[in-house]
């Protein structure tokens, strides 16, 4: 008897902690538009954010545009019909209704809350070299190191902040990667978006530190729409970083953002991010739709985008993070990992457009699936007949645990010039029996050497992160994975 | 188009004897082609080819009545040489001659009858088409335990007296336990602008062994389309190659289920086109028992104008554990006019696999050229020992040494 | 036989060979050595025809323009260069390509083609002396050989097509002593009053084997110092440096 209730108790402490470690909520008192979408919520939204008329039209228009679109249903993960009647489309903590103008302003709460997620805004020593902007709800809440940058020319910022003060940068190239019309959630984005970062490097400036936004959805029945827009002028380089979390909420929550990246003449953006959304719970109850439209262009010659992502969270991943390669020589990267574990479902991948002559592009991807989980690789590769001397390269591969799981590779491949040179490679497979038991008699747990072998696996896109936030991704890797060895 | 359809289809079938059932089961194929229409990009599957903007551009619109009612005269010249084979010709879609004076004839056993095939409605708009108007469906048994002796010729030869601008064509065969067959399909095209379709349906039992080789060559001007299907039993094997150069438009498409287990399947192909041609070969393997296997390599010659699509698809289910999969497409693009699409795809749910697929397209290398005229060839033998040695590795895949020679021949290949 | 007056070679704006000169007469094998990147391979490559190349200058062979020739007039006219990487070339089988070649080379030069039964014979008896594994002619030209057995190849093409000079680009690199002995076999072999000889080299291993008549030392795209086989064990001596 005695032994089985130690037991219990100790099957209960292993739950507690395999819990998601940022399903906390604050109770914070918000403002919210009235419920639903419609051109009223449309001009609340505008208004209460005091935006030029230019915007407003740009939204309603995007609204009209909205209003003939369907929802795209080619994805692998089928989700059941969102009512967008039923959302909010605004939610601001209270205290915010006239912008803190320093952090000493801000809600105790939402300080709080940040340094739970591992942000201490206000101890800026402890984030050596990394200007925050989070993000909470629908609002940007601060931004951190602001005159270090503003020094060197850099804006950094939310992009509301940006409409006020910089609305001749956010006029030239807001919609311009990412069209009004492009795509359902896009276009939903675009009417109803309320805030997010925005980022401007000057021409020859290297910018000096990591730029992040930290993205947190707390309020309920919230769909959190922002906007992001990242401008790396002629000769300049910038890296920039994300991450997201979400409080345990058993009803599914929509985060529909749109990232816009431009990258002029011999400019570079380094953009990372490391997703960790709430998951929902081990029965596949709860958490966040991420359906995320992420786009970058290489308008100059020799300019540069690599996309780095780490996938872990969200009950829904949908996200094809592109780079549309225009300037002559430019080149884009995509690097993935993706993990899916309880009922889990991500379809992720890229596009790489090359339209530019000897425009070079890499596609690593790497994605495991655990449980009853589904993950999807597609992409696609297209080389136009302008676009001579190309050359791509990607590889694809898909680890198993299990066989209730699903692992898929959905590549389009086309190639309209004969001296452009493509290669895709992809294989699936599973973790040896042989390395478990290498790994197992040099003492490591099961545990341990699936995280080890599965990093492994990973390192080639690991490698491509910061070194703040491999070490936290690394980690996220192993804590994924929990509970899937059998 | 509908309009015709109906007409077509009952003059077809109006003096057909046909029972009442079996023609409302035709009518009810009909119906859902009328439904669905041609395929075109609209459909995931037909992304890359537009069939119904072709044969719109192409063709214009398609008559489907077929008279068949008179015999073609067969012209000799048609069979192939340099090897006994048995055969069966059609001639504008109609059965001239079936000959299988190789084989015993007890072993062998074709029937006319009409099989109630309402399983296959689901599979696309044109197997609905055909199963509409094809007149016959022929079944061919290859009874237990025998393996046939000379491989069976089916010549599809089509000449400008053809009545109809669509012909439907369907084969059916059934290979029964410790069986094997090796099937040629030859293309022989002189009319013009028509649009075929061709439905194959192979049941192998198991240790059956098949090999399907379809050989489309001739330059013409038609639109081809051809389902096949296979459903393999435990330890059966098929292999099929395709060579793919000679029509206007050719999409072959083949659906294999390896139903039992260390059952396997091997699809090889060559498209070589030149002259606005346009061709793809689109597989679906699915592997849904233990220890199956399969293997594909598709290989892309493309000039002038031509484009080339390869889509293809293995499928894992959860009960297939220990599958092995493997894919590969390859492309030279000669000139900038030519285009190649791919879409290898895995889907997978059985964590003990070994999957991979591949795919590469590009210009010939510059660096080989080189190295090949430095020892005395000029440009143009260069390139052709190139492509000649990009090939042949498909065509080596070929198991069949008669089979093997005789594409060499045909397409100029040394070794 | 080979004559180079100032020849220049620029890629892009990168000017790699400056006024380069050289001359070899007949039956002359030269060395020339240098450190990475001082042009060796420019120079093999210009020589065998290779585009991508700005050139000025003049080089002659046998009296003929030589950028006047295509790569395979020249392989015709009889320069062979063993290439530093031999290329793998799938699906094409090593014995047809070399007869392809050698019969191309043949006709070009007014001779009657090899058949298939001379040609076996030829190939048999230069395997034999070269130790070459006749097996491997059967299969993909060099896919699947080790880097020495690629080596070995390009001698063996070497001594088939009998060129009359032949290029060896770095030849000995990556190769063990008996593969070395080997290469050096073959060239010795072809080494007669009207063959004359290139060897481009890093190292001066190679040399102990064949001696070269004259040693050059090539840096920055240009020869600074000639002299006889004596150069070639002073530099390895006192290296590139210490020669100045």
């Amino acid at each position: 008897m005695k032994t089985e209730s130690s037991q219990n108790s100790r099957e209960k402490e292993i739950e507690k902690l395999k819990k998601y470690k940022y399903g906390f909520s604050t109770d914070i008192e918000n403002i919210k538009a009235p419920k639903g979408l419609n051109e009223e919520v449309i001009r609340f939204i505008s208004n209460i954010k005091k935006e030029p008329k230019w915007l407003l039209d740009w939204r309603l228009k995007a609204y009209q545009r909205l209003k003939v679109l369907k929802e795209p249903n080619w994805q692998k993960p089928k989700y059941p019909k969102i009512n967008y009647q039923d959302l909010y489309y605004y939610s601001a903590p209270k205290s915010f209704k006239e912008k803190p103008k320093s952090l000493d302003e801000l809600d105790p709460k939402l300080l709080e809350t940040y340094k739970k997620l591992g942000i201490p805004l206000q101890e800026q020593k402890r984030l050596n070299n990394i200007a925050v902007d989070a993000v909470f709800d629908s609002v940007s809440v601060a931004t951190t190191f602001k005159d270090k940058l503003t020094e060197k020319g850099i804006i950094f910022c939310s992009i509301s902040e940006a409409i006020q003060k910089h609305p001749e940068l956010v006029r030239k190239y807001l919609g311009s990667v990412i069209p009004l019309t492009d795509h359902f959630f896009a276009t939903l984005n675009s009417a109803v978006f309320t805030d997010g970062s925005f980022v401007y490097v000057p021409p020859g400036v290297r910018c000096p530190m990591e730029l992040s936004t930290y993205f947190r959805i707390n309020a309920s029945d919230t769909g959190q729409f922002e906007r992001t827009l990242i401008i790396a002028d002629k000769g300049s380089y910038v890296s920039y970083l994300e991450g997201c979390t979400a409080p345990m909420r058993d009803e599914n929550q929509l985060h529909a953002a749109n990232v816009e990246l431009i990258a002029l003449d011999d400019a570079e953006i380094k953009y990372s991010t490391v997703q960790n959304w709430y998951p929902g719970d081990k029965d596949g109850k709860g958490g966040i739709y991420n359906f995320v439209t992420k786009r970058g262009l290489c308008k100059g010659k020799n300019s540069k985008i690599s996309w780095t992502q780490v996938e872990t969270g969200s009950a829904i991943t949908w996200k094809y993070p592109s780079c549309i390669l225009k300037g002559d020589n430019s080149i884009g990267e995509f690097y993935s990992i993706a993990i899916t574990n309880n009922h889990q479902k991500a379809d992720t991948g890229t596009k790489m457009i090359h339209l530019g002559k000897n425009t070079k592009s890499k596609i690593i991807s790497k994605g495991i699936s655990a449980g009853f989980s589904d993950m999807t690789y597609r992409g696609l590769v297209d080389i136009s007949k302008k676009a001579d001397n190309s050359r791509n390269y990607t590889q694809c591969d898909s680890l198993l645990m299990g066989n209730k799981c699903g692992a898929h590779t959905v590549p389009y491949i086309k190639n309209k010039n004969s001296g452009s040179n493509l290669a895709h490679e992809a294989t699936t497979s599973k973790i040896s029996e042989e390395q478990l038991h290498y790994c197992q008699q040099r003492g490591l747990n099961s545990e341990e050497a699936v995280g080890l072998i599965v990093n492994g696996f990973c390192k080639e896109v690991l490698q491509q992160l910061p070194m703040e936030f491999a070490v936290e991704a690394q980690k996220l890797v192993g804590i994924s994975l929990e509970g899937s060895v059998g | 188009m509908e309009k015709q359809l109906i007409k077509d289809f009952e003059k077809s079938f109006k003096n057909s004897n046909l029972d009442s059932e079996k023609i409302n089961l035709k009518k009810e194929f009909l119906n859902k082609f009328i439904k669905e229409g041609l395929p075109g990009k609209n459909l995931e599957n037909w992304k890359f080819s537009d069939l119904s903007k072709i044969i719109k551009t192409e063709i214009g619109d398609l008559s489907f009545y077929n008279d068949i009612s008179s015999p073609n005269k067969i012209d000799p010249s048609i069979y192939l040489k340099g090897m006994e084979h048995n055969s069966i010709v059609f001639i504008n879609g109609r059965v001239e001659k079936i000959n299988l004076k190789f084989e015993e004839i007890d072993k062998v056993e074709i029937s006319e009858d009409f099989q109630s095939d309402k399983t296959s409605l689901d599979i696309n708009s044109l197997v609905n088409l055909n199963s509409a108007f094809a007149e016959k469906n022929f079944l061919l048994t290859v009874k237990e335990n025998y393996s046939f002796k000379k491989p069976l010729v089916v010549y599809h030869y089509t000449n400008k007296k053809i009545k109809s601008q669509n012909l439907n064509l369907r084969l059916n065969f059934e290979l029964e336990k410790n069986t094997s067959l090796k099937l040629i399909d030859v293309l022989d095209d002189f009319s013009e602008k028509n649009f075929i379709n061709t439905f194959y349906s192979f049941k192998l039992n198991e240790d059956a062994i098949l090999k399907n080789y379809k050989l489309d060559i001739k330059n013409n001007s038609n639109i081809k389309y051809s389902f096949t299907n296979f459903e393999q039993e435990k330890n059966s094997l098929s292999e099929t190659f395709i060579l793919s150069s000679g029509s206007d438009f050719n999409k072959n498409e083949i659906n294999c289920n390896l139903n039992g287990n260390y059952s396997s399947a091997f699809v090889n192909g060559i498209l070589s086109l030149n002259k606005k041609k346009h061709h793809e070969i689109r597989t679906n393997v699915n592997h849904l028992t233990e220890s199956t296997k399969s293997y594909q390599l598709i290989k892309s010659v493309l000039e002038n104008n031509a484009r080339a699509v390869y889509q293809g698809k293995i499928f894992v289910s959860s009960d297939a554990q220990k599958t092995d999969g493997y894919q590969l497409s390859k492309a030279i693009l000669l000139e900038d006019t030519t285009e190649f699409n791919a879409k290898p795809e895995l889907e997978i749910y059985a964590d003990d696999v070994k999957c991979s697929h591949g795919s590469a397209s590009g210009s010939l290398n510059e660096n080989s050229i080189f190295y090949i005229m430095s020892r005395g060839l000029n440009y143009k033998q260069a390139k052709e020992l190139l492509i000649n040695g990009f090939l042949l590795d498909v065509i080596n895949k070929i198991t069949d040494e008669d089979v093997k020679n005789l594409i060499k021949t045909m397409i100029g290949i040394k070794e | 036989m080979l004559k180079i007056n100032n020849l220049n070679a620029k890629v892009g704006e990168k000017s790699i060979l400056n006024d380069f000169s050289l001359d070899i007469k007949p039956g002359e094998v030269h060395a020339i050595m240098g450190p990475n990147g001082s042009g060796k391979s420019t120079l093999s490559n210009i020589l065998s025809g290779k585009k991508g190349y700005d050139v000025s200058g003049e080089i002659k062979f046998e009296g003929i323009d030589l950028f006047s020739l295509e790569t395979e007039e020249r392989a015709h006219k009889g320069i062979f260069l063993a290439f530093q990487y031999p290329l793998e070339i799938p699906g094409v089988n090593t014995n047809i390509f070399l007869k392809t070649s050698l019969n191309a080379i043949r006709k070009a030069r007014g001779e009657n083609e090899l058949d298939a039964l001379e040609f076996l014979k030829l190939v048999k008896q230069k395997s034999k002396e070269l130790k070459f594994d006749e097996e491997k002619l059967n299969r993909q030209l060099n896919v699947g050989f080790s880097g020495g057995e690629k080596k070995k190849n390009e001698i063996l093409q070497m001594s088939i097509l009998n060129p009359k000079l032949s290029i060896l680009d770095e030849t000995d690199s990556g190769l063990d002593i008996d593969a070395l002995k080997t290469v050096a076999q073959g060239v010795n072999a072809l080494r007669k009053k009207n063959n004359s000889f290139l060897i481009i080299t890093h190292y001066q291993r190679l040399l102990d084997y064949i001696k070269p008549d004259h040693v050059h030392v090539l840096m920055n795209g240009k020869i600074t110092k000639s002299g006889g086989p004596d150069l070639a064990l002073e530099l390895e001596k006192k290296g590139y440096e210490g020669l100045n």
